[in-house]
């Protein structure tokens, strides 16, 4: 395929894994974040971690935007859902993601009209089919997926749907990796950047990480070709003492990022002055809600939902694997009580959790290490 | 609308699917594209337009969100 298999190839794959092991300082402990969930997939899918030598230490970061939803606003999602009138729609991971009184998948078991689907898009053409019904899209992700709603509402108001209206949960990826590299708890020494995130916002805005931080970034792609060339790349930096933003992904990502999907978006978001992240608090400016523009389509202040905080369930330490404190496998649920049959905590939903990424890939490899 | 079962939810992630473009209409912003597998879906072209008959466009959650030719090189 594509774009793909060349990205897959085995010999080059051992080639740059020796290339790695050539660039590393013998006696120092190199710890590299992979911000994007999409990356930690790959990670535990392709078993990179298991290529790299013992002192280069992946840390995944807070890029699943499952991952970083807090219960409050899934629960009113859900309590919006239970309307009669309504025709709540979301992306498929969002579905078994656990509220404080239970997930979306059962609310539709228990009877709300709760659809999945795969792009904003398809929300609004179930909007068009149902004029007399009111749709809902709980709307979620990074500046990958925000283009898309920003688009649909576009649409919406273009063509005069009013029956379509959208939750926001879309949040920014530069506020929380500020707060993580202002966290006492962690001492990085570079990022693996977000490959798609980075084909909308382009590579200026990670430039606070050098500059501020004296950190290297490497936005790469989602292959392990991509995942294991970025190390290389990070490792470079550092034993040349550099610190710059580079891109691993230029097949994908222009440096400038795409301007129209910034334009829309700026049209039809604005900055919220709080944001609630999973794990890591209420981050300034970090998420976006709709403009006055696009009011009439902000299904918050159409319906009436709790709109409270509320504590995650006290087992879970989703916030602690979402800052990289711990692992996932140092988590006190981890394949026990939680798993993605039955999760506790988000990073155990999605597929790009890492502690789901974690329990499908890795606890093999690590079950071997332990015998 | 299929159920998202795979192992990797191309909504939820920072996931993209290379797709070429099959038919263009040109006024309502869309496109019909299909991926290597041969799945089929109609895309939003307005972030990536002018697009032709046979590009590459990186998808996302039913838009078009980078033209893949156009960025080698950037």
């Amino acid at each position: 395929m594509k774009f793909v298999d060349e990205f897959r190839d085995a010999d080059l794959g051992r080639v740059v894994a020796t290339e790695i092991l050539g660039a590393v300082e013998p006696g120092r402990h190199y710890k590299i974040m992979e911000v994007c969930g999409g990356h930690t997939h790959s990670i535990y899918k392709y078993g990179i971690d298991d290529l790299l030598p013992a002192n280069v230490e992946l840390v995944h970061g807070p890029g699943c935007p499952v991952c970083v939803i807090p219960m409050g606003r899934l629960d009113d999602g859900i309590a919006i859902a239970r309307n009669p009138e309504v025709i709540f729609t979301c992306f498929g991971d969002m579905m078994r993601v656990p509220g404080s009184e239970g997930s979306l998948l059962e609310a539709k078991a228990e009877g709300a009209d709760i659809r999945m689907v795969y792009s904003p898009l398809d929300a609004l053409r179930i909007a068009k089919q149902n004029p007399d019904r009111e749709v809902v899209f709980f709307a979620i992700g990074f500046e990958t997926t925000a283009p898309s709603t920003a688009l649909t509402l576009k649409r919406a108001k273009a063509e005069g749907v009013p029956n379509f209206s959208c939750v926001c949960n879309h949040v920014t990826i530069v506020p929380p990796l500020r707060a993580l590299l202002d966290s006492p708890d962690l001492r990085l020494d570079g990022f693996v950047g977000p490959g798609h995130v980075s084909t909308v916002v382009g590579a200026r805005p990670f430039q606070f990480i050098p500059a501020d931080y004296g950190k290297p970034i490497v936005i790469a792609g989602f292959e392990p070709l991509d995942i294991l060339q970025a190390i290389r790349m990070i490792l470079a930096q550092l034993a040349e003492r550099r610190c710059e933003v580079e891109n691993q992904y230029t097949r994908v990502v222009p440096f400038e990022g795409n301007r129209r999907a910034l334009e829309v978006m700026a049209e039809v978001f604005e900055l919220r002055p709080h944001f609630e992240w999973r794990g890591l608090g209420f981050i300034s400016q970090s998420g976006l809600r709709l403009s006055n523009a696009y009011a009439d389509f902000d299904a918050e202040l159409r319906f009436s939902a709790p709109g409270v905080r509320v504590a995650d369930p006290k087992a879970c330490q989703c916030g602690e694997v979402l800052k990289g404190v711990i692992k996932p496998w140092e988590c006190k649920v981890f394949g026990t009580a939680c798993t993605p049959e039955r999760p506790i905590g988000t990073c155990m939903v999605s597929s790009e959790g890492a502690c789901a990424a974690y329990y499908n890939f890795g606890r093999f490899a690590r079950e071997r290490e332990v015998v | 609308m299929t159920e998202c079962t795979s192992e990797h939810c191309i909504t939820c992630g920072d996931d993209g699917v290379p797709m070429r473009v099959l038919r263009i209409d040109a006024e309502r912003g869309l496109a019909l594209c299909v991926d290597d597998d041969g799945n089929k879906s109609t895309v939003e072209i307005a972030l990536v337009e002018p697009v032709a008959l046979g590009d590459s466009v990186l998808v996302h959650a039913g838009v078009a969100l980078v033209t893949l030719e156009q960025a080698v090189g950037a």
